[in-house]
């Protein structure tokens, strides 16, 4: 019995020496597993504990901004968030989808984020932060920091301007042009991150900052672009054309001021004036006019056959709206004669004429920043037809981009210069330094000082004489020279009754600060460039001169006021007792104030006869003039402005006629003395 | 051997309590950077919309229209020569 329970109780304990013994071991083990991955491989496990915890970011750098000439942002980068979801990350489901809906996602992604069959859902669109701030906090939901470009401005510096994808890519325009100096460097960041895998910045965290973008200044002038448009889009609808463009440069720099664009699809997004090539013709009838003159192969008072205004030439009969037996080459241009220039463009040969079209810039791109800028078309005279001398020299057989013609015209306007033209003024770096500045560039001489000198005179012919009479302002000589050209479509030859009207014109004549293209595409109401586009021009200097900043030197335009009376001044100079001088001699005046006076030039705009008709069919009651004796000039003019009358600068002396006290209806014209300046 | 045990537990509990404070700061840091952000698109984008509400193209139609003005053609504008400021209490009137 006791030899049965000995045994027994030796068998227990062996079994618990083999327990002991095991837990034993696996405490030994256990240590010497910990001290080997304490000891031996802490490293390994640092790094991988620092692999959970941190994350390596990259910070996206904001895009440069993109200035106008005036320093008015056009367009601008905002940082935004963009929403990833992991719907099998998801715990709350109904919950995600009300917060999404809250924050404004569309139904159908809000499906699509909380639709478990899906592994990885990016959600379109950029969100505040705060709008997306409970959402972001969930789990399964990540957010990346993503920038959106805010753009300012017209619809034409828009297309000026380009695109930027969703995904910050460039699309078109400067943006695309100017890619690698608008882009800026991405910045290096480490995150940390905590069980639940949110992650936020870690303070200790190691990084480098990302580095803007530079910012770019136009030579786009904002004021004069919305003038510019609003003047397209008014004459657009108004001679129901398809579509337009507007170009403005000044001449003595190739700076492109302006550039409208109307076109009714709503797919064009490109400056079409930049890459939209056309058939310019009559409008190069100036430069055909130049090459004779330098070629001293005709004089501007030189007289040609012009057959009453029809010849038949190599089988094809040329046609004048306004038929003459003879004409000057002056009176070509003037009265935009096809069947002239024709006749004189005989004394060039193919290679002369080819020439003088590929040296004022036609048939290559003009070297703007631009990625769909047109070449245009210019052929080799190898390729030319029998006929292809009298269409060139009436603008056919040749395609032009509004740009390229504004930029030939400003060789005209600046003494016989061809300037690289400029979109770009400057460029900046983040830190405001100049990088980049624009200067003007002379690519070539295309035609003598003196020619030059001698076309502007014909082309002020035209606008006070010719086909351009509707280009014409009162105070201010203008020049420019009209087209009407054939359009063709889709391959398909020249379309019946389908118009390119146009008008290049340079302001003021004398030392013009704007050159300026107005074309017209198929109008219907006219289809002649000087009654459809010319009028365009018209409206947009109007606007420019009274404009506060359209990037007029004023101090230089006043010089170049003329002395003509207005058709208004002349008939109210006419009544008696009515004294009115006329606009000329106020401008005269304002004339001689800015060669005494200081370059700063002020200007006060003087409401004409132009009234509402509801206002102007009331007879205005009779009102007192006020007694302006001793007060500046611009007050005094003010306080008769404010008592209803016009005003009208009458020379040196003091006070009004009619005396203050005399009694006037409101909207009669007063004569305002100015009194002398002391020095 | 108690105080050294109580000694490990102070340390870590302080060590512990200096990272929950580091992790608690880091949200609240990332909470504010968050604000910054937003408010600095919320400017941006008021901005613009300033800039396309005083734009000509907005601006000219509503003074057309309401305000019954129009622009001036070129001999309704008169630019005239800056003249010197008349000296203080010079300018009102003749004796």
């Amino acid at each position: 019995m006791a030899g049965r329970s000995a045994a027994r109780l030796r068998r227990r304990l062996d079994r618990l020496g083999i327990v002991h013994g095991a837990l034993a071991l696996f405490a030994v083990g256990l240590v010497g597993k910990a001290g080997k991955e304490q000891l031996w491989r802490g490293a390994y496990w640092s790094r991988v504990a620092e692999r959970q915890h941190y994350l390596a970011d990259s910070l996206p750098a904001p895009r440069g901004e993109i200035l106008d000439a005036a320093g008015e942002t056009l367009v601008e980068s905002r940082e935004l968030v963009q929403l990833k979801v992991a719907p099998r990350e998801v715990k709350s489901r109904p919950a995600l989808a009300a917060a999404l809906r809250k924050a404004g996602v569309a139904n159908d992604w809000v499906k699509r984020a909380t639709d478990v069959k899906r592994a990885w859902v990016e959600l379109p669109g950029r969100f505040l932060p705060s709008d997306v701030a409970r959402v972001v906090a969930m789990r399964g939901v990540y957010a990346a920091p993503a920038l959106e470009r805010v753009t300012s401005g017209t619809t034409g510096m828009r297309r000026v301007v380009g695109r930027v994808g969703p995904d910050g890519t460039p699309l078109d325009g400067i943006e695309l042009a100017l890619d690698s100096v608008l882009r800026g460097e991405r910045g290096t960041t480490t995150v940390l991150r905590d069980a639940r895998g949110r992650s936020f910045e870690s303070p200790s965290a190691q990084g480098t900052a990302p580095r803007p973008g530079n910012t770019v200044v136009l030579t786009i002038n904002h004021a004069l672009q919305g003038i510019c448009e609003s003047a397209l889009d008014d004459a657009v609808s108004r001679m129901g054309a398809d579509g337009g463009d507007v170009v403005v440069m000044d001449p003595h720099t190739g700076e492109v001021l302006a550039m409208a664009t109307h076109r009714a699809d709503p797919r064009s997004t490109a400056a079409t004036a930049l890459s939209e090539p056309y058939e310019p013709g009559s409008t190069l009838k100036p430069f055909v006019a130049a090459k004779l003159l330098e070629l001293k192969r005709a004089r501007a008072d030189e007289v040609v056959n012009t057959h009453n205004g029809t010849l038949v030439l190599d089988g094809r009969t040329i046609n004048d709206a306004e038929p003459e037996p003879t004409m000057t080459l002056a009176e070509v241009i003037m009265k935009s004669s096809n069947i002239g220039i024709v006749q004189f463009a005989q004394r060039l040969s193919p290679r002369e004429e080819f020439e003088a079209l590929r040296d004022i810039g036609l048939g290559a791109p003009t070297g703007v920043p631009y990625p769909a800028e047109a070449a245009g078309t210019l052929r080799e005279p190898k390729r030319w037809s029998r006929t292809s001398p009298a269409s060139m020299a009436m603008g056919y057989e040749i395609a032009v981009t509004p740009l390229q013609l504004v930029t030939a015209y400003a060789s005209i306007a600046n003494g016989g210069e061809l300037l690289e033209p400029a979109l770009v003024k400057e460029v900046r770096s983040p830190e405001g330094k100049v990088v980049y500045r624009h200067e003007r560039r002379v690519v070539r001489r295309v035609m003598p000082e003196a020619i030059a000198k001698q076309v502007r005179g014909m082309l002020v012919e035209t606008v006070a004489k010719g086909t351009a009479v509707d280009a014409d302002l009162t105070n201010y000589e203008v020049a420019g020279k009209t087209g009407t050209a054939r359009r063709t479509s889709g391959g398909k030859g020249y379309e019946a009754h389908h118009y390119t009207a146009s008008f290049v014109g340079l302001f003021p004549s004398e030392d013009p600060q704007y050159v300026i293209l107005v074309k017209l595409d198929n109008p219907s109401a006219t289809i002649f460039g000087g009654k459809a586009a010319a009028p365009v021009s018209k409206v947009v200097l109007e606007a420019a001169i009274a404009a506060r900043d359209a990037a007029l030197d004023r101090s230089s335009l006043a010089a170049h006021v003329r002395v003509r009376p207005s058709p208004e001044s002349a008939a109210a100079a006419r009544k008696p007792l009515a004294p009115i001088s006329a606009p000329n001699e106020t401008a005269a005046v304002a004339t001689k104030d800015t060669d005494a006076g200081p370059p700063r030039s002020a200007y006060v705009v003087s409401l004409g006869a132009a009234k509402p008709a509801a206002v102007a069919a009331a007879p205005a009651p009779a009102r007192p003039v006020p007694d302006v004796r001793g007060l500046p000039l611009r007050s005094a003019a003010r306080a008769l402005h404010e008592a209803g009358f016009h005003v009208s600068l009458a020379g040196s002396g003091d006070g009004t006629a009619p005396a203050a006290g005399t009694m006037l209806r409101a909207g009669s014209t007063v004569r305002l003395f100015h009194p002398r300046t002391a020095d | 051997m108690a105080l050294l045990l109580v000694g490990f537990v102070l340390v870590a509990v302080g060590v512990i309590w200096r990272r929950t404070y580091g992790v608690a700061q880091s949200r609240e840091l990332a909470q504010l950077d968050r604000r910054r952000l937003d408010l600095l698109a919320q400017r941006t984008r008021l901005e613009s919309d300033i800039r396309d509400l005083s734009s000509r193209a907005r601006l000219a139609p509503i003074a057309e229209q309401r305000l019954r003005m129009h622009v001036p053609n070129d001999s309704q504008v008169v630019i005239l020569g800056a003249t010197r400021a008349p000296a203080a209490g010079a300018s009102g009137g003749r004796p």
